[in-house]
């Protein structure tokens, strides 16, 4: 196990700390960098989950890239880790080993990619039963860094929207979860909605000859974390409101509904696990105000691991009548403020364009494309200009009439994905 | 009189000694003050919502940030030091030191030393500057005293020793901390009290004698107003009221490592009674002339005198921080 001190956790605030007399909101970009050194190496978990519902027999070629891809992530285990290959069906069976986890070494990852190649397609889906499976698992490491991938070509049939509810909210702090689509019959939703509350990233591999390049850098990705589990401990003044507190960068998550009172005027909020990456949170906090200059203390943000304290930032506020100075904004605020409006607008639009409603997804996704030309978001702006075309002259948008679903889906699936804005220095 | 005793053996000793004849213990007590005080108490309750856990800055109940003191008011035997945040300043970066050296079985100070010190609000942390440099240059005096040296040598230490101090005060902020000094030195001799005064930029030291002598202000200021009127412009003209302020001299990081004028230092003989008065501009911005400064200290004692003057420049407006040291002298003693 690496002990705490092994990991340098920086935390900067960035905000105007003037407020205008009678007023009390208080947005700070709040950034996190973990400086991870090389340190004896955690205990980890790998889970990789394999849909075989029988749907993955087309088109030819679809089931055999996912095995690839499954033999692909198991090349990049670390030796030492503790891995599980689970069949997912409207059941979920481990694959290798038969029962419990197995130590990665040469002979067990060859053993597992002939497990995996001996899968065939067989069954429906039950993702919740899936999530439960490797819950049953997982749970005999407790404090190791544990991580599922969850791979699915269609959508959770075999469950109400109820049963797979419960199961996400059963595995969430028990691990982390990357999901992937591949195709275009599955919904972005369903797995945004597992991905959201296990703190990990949902795409579209529309081709799933793509799939062995993704799972192999997911599964690199995950063997560079090396903290397990970090917490994000905010303290507020006595009569403020936490209006919200986002992950903002690199993808937009709310945490606001994430948080847990933690006593003292505090709530701690799950930042999941880490390797050597820096993330930004936006916090709006709603104090009482103060008499003009007086200065308050509207948030002290902790970075936590188990009761220990890795990083501080304060979030100061000033009452001045000095209107030049309260009417300035974070120019790091007003881009998340943005960016997390461009992901909201996206997903609005889609999701209107689907019911049909094209006048507010016209109105909603030139909003975004409006939104993501100015923050300098290529990346959204690219997936939108395969769904809308926009008139070079009047700068007015019009939903495009022959969208493939995937590019459909991949906007829809990388709408949270945010431009970064640094600290000035 | 009194005979006077060594503190450590006891042996008898002569007033003026500053050693014991016996055992070589030193005779004379520094003794000193500085405003303002900013060590509160960390367990003294919350003013604004009464928590009374224990806490240093902000108030872990309510947020609000301990709220320093408007003013902070203290005495030297017969000195009165006084400064106040004024109006328009959300904090009061000024600050005074004073020492006295008191011979054993005396209460009257052979000699003081006092500093004020107007950090510029340009620079971040600038109290920081202000508080380092007024206590080390009172410091130095006060030893290069003790060590035998003449005023002016010890006036010379008390500057490179709040240079020192300013230039390392605050070093984790970006911009260097910077302020002005002031500072006086009185030691009485058979003649009257000798008053040595050094400054760098535009704090002041007055001397006040009680009417019909005329005051006059003893220090001349490091700044653009003064260059100016130095060059032949008039007081009332527009260059120099736009001047008034900004500083040619000052102490910090980024000031010269030497930067007070040699010339500044100077040294007048004075008969009493009458007032020598330190200030901040907080205080001659509204009392440019020093006869109406006078007015206020002929004839009240040193704490009255201070305390009116104070609230005359906060009535006025208290646009800059305040600061005001009143040192009475005696008759010839």
């Amino acid at each position: 196990m690496s002990s705490a001190e092994q990991h340098g956790i920086s935390v900067d605030v960035d905000h105007n700390p003037y407020l205008a007399e009678g007023t009390g909101t208080v947005d700070a970009i709040v950034s996190i960098t973990a400086d991870v050194q090389a340190s004896a190496a955690p205990d980890r978990v790998e889970a990789i989950i394999i849909d075989c519902s029988t749907s993955m027999q087309a088109p030819i070629g679809k089931f055999d890239a996912a095995k690839r891809a499954a033999a692909a992530a198991i090349m990049e285990i670390v030796d030492g880790t503790y891995f599980t290959i689970v069949d997912g069906t409207e059941k979920a069976a481990s694959v290798y080993p038969k029962e419990g986890l197995a130590r990665a070494n040469t002979e067990t990852k060859a053993a597992a990619m002939r497990a995996v190649d001996g899968l065939r397609p067989h069954g429906g889906t039950a993702m919740g039963t899936w999530l439960a499976h490797v819950r049953g698992i997982v749970g005999q490491r407790k404090g190791a860094i544990i991580h599922a991938i969850l791979l699915t070509d269609g959508k959770d049939e075999h469950e109400t929207p109820e049963e797979l509810g419960q199961e996400i909210g059963l595995a969430e702090g028990e691990f982390t979860c990357d999901c992937r689509g591949v195709g275009t019959d599955w919904e972005v939703d369903e797995l945004r909605a597992i991905s959201t509350a296990l703190l990990g990233t949902v795409d579209i591999v529309a081709d799933p000859e793509d799939l062995a390049d993704d799972f192999a850098s997911m599964m690199k990705e995950s063997m560079g974390k090396s903290i397990p589990d970090l917490t994000l401990r905010l303290w507020t003044p006595a009569g403020a409101t936490v209006e919200f507190v986002k992950q903002v960068a690199p993808t937009v998550e709310d945490l606001t509904h994430r948080r847990v009172d933690a006593g003292n005027q505090s709530g701690t909020y799950p930042l999941g696990s880490w390797g050597a990456e820096d993330r930004d949170y936006h916090i709006q906090v709603a104090v009482e105000p103060a008499a003009v200059g007086r200065e308050k203390l509207a948030a002290r943000v902790s970075v936590v691991a188990g009761e220990e304290v890795l990083g501080e930032g304060l979030v100061k506020a000033v009452w001045t009548a000095d209107t030049a100075l309260s009417a300035q904004i974070s120019r790091r605020v007003a881009h998340y403020t943005g960016q997390a409006e461009l992901a909201q607008a996206v997903q609005e639009g889609l999701s209107a364009r689907k019911s049909g409603d094209e006048k507010t997804a016209t109105a909603k996704l030139q909003r975004a494309m409006e939104l993501a030309v100015e923050s300098g978001n290529d990346g959204t702006a690219k997936l939108l200009g395969r769904v809308v075309e926009v008139d070079e002259r009047t700068g007015t948008v019009q939903l495009r009439r022959d969208v493939a679903a995937a590019d459909e889906m991949a906007l829809d699936a990388r709408s949270t994905r945010t431009a970064r804005v640094r600290k000035e220095s | 009189m009194t005979e006077a005793y060594c503190p450590e053996c006891e042996t008898v000793v002569r007033r003026a000694d500053r050693f014991c004849e016996g055992c070589g213990a030193s005779l004379t007590e520094a003794r000193r003050v500085a405003i303002p005080r900013h060590e509160q108490s960390a367990d003294t309750p919350c003013t604004d919502c009464g928590n009374a856990a224990a806490f240093d800055e902000y108030c872990n109940v309510c947020g609000h940030r301990r709220e320093e003191p408007d003013r902070d008011e203290a005495t030297l035997g017969p000195i009165v030091l006084v400064t106040d945040r004024g109006i328009e300043h959300p904090h009061n970066e000024d600050a005074a030191a004073a020492g006295a050296l008191v011979s054993t079985g005396t209460e009257r100070p052979d000699s003081i030393a006092v500093a004020v010190c107007d950090g510029v609000s340009s620079s971040a942390g600038a109290h920081l500057a202000a508080v380092a440099a007024s206590k080390a240059g009172v410091d130095a005096m006060l030893a290069a005293i003790v060590a035998s040296k003449k005023s002016r040598a010890a006036m010379l230490a008390g500057l490179a020793a709040a240079a020192a101090a300013a230039a390392s005060a605050g070093t984790e902020s970006a911009s260097a901390p910077s302020c002005t000094y002031t500072a006086a030195i009185v030691a009485w001799t058979a003649d009257g009290a000798q008053i040595t005064v050094g400054n760098v930029g535009d704090s002041r030291a007055y001397w006040l004698p009680e009417p019909p002598a005329a005051a006059q202000q003893l220090t001349v200021d490091d700044s653009l107003a003064q260059e100016l009127i130095t060059a032949g412009a008039s007081a009332d003209s527009d260059a120099v009221q736009r001047g008034a302020h900004t500083l040619t001299r000052w102490l910090g990081a980024d000031s010269d490592p030497e930067p007070w004028s040699e010339s500044s230092v100077q040294t007048t003989t004075v008969v009493g009674p009458g007032t020598l008065l330190l200030c901040s501009d907080g205080l001659w911005n509204y009392l440019p002339d020093a006869a109406d400064i006078a007015r206020f200290c002929s004839g009240t004692d040193p704490g009255a005198a201070a305390r009116a003057l104070t609230e005359f420049a906060l009535n006025a407006g208290g646009q800059d921080n305040i600061t005001v040291v009143v040192i009475p002298i005696g008759g010839a003693s």
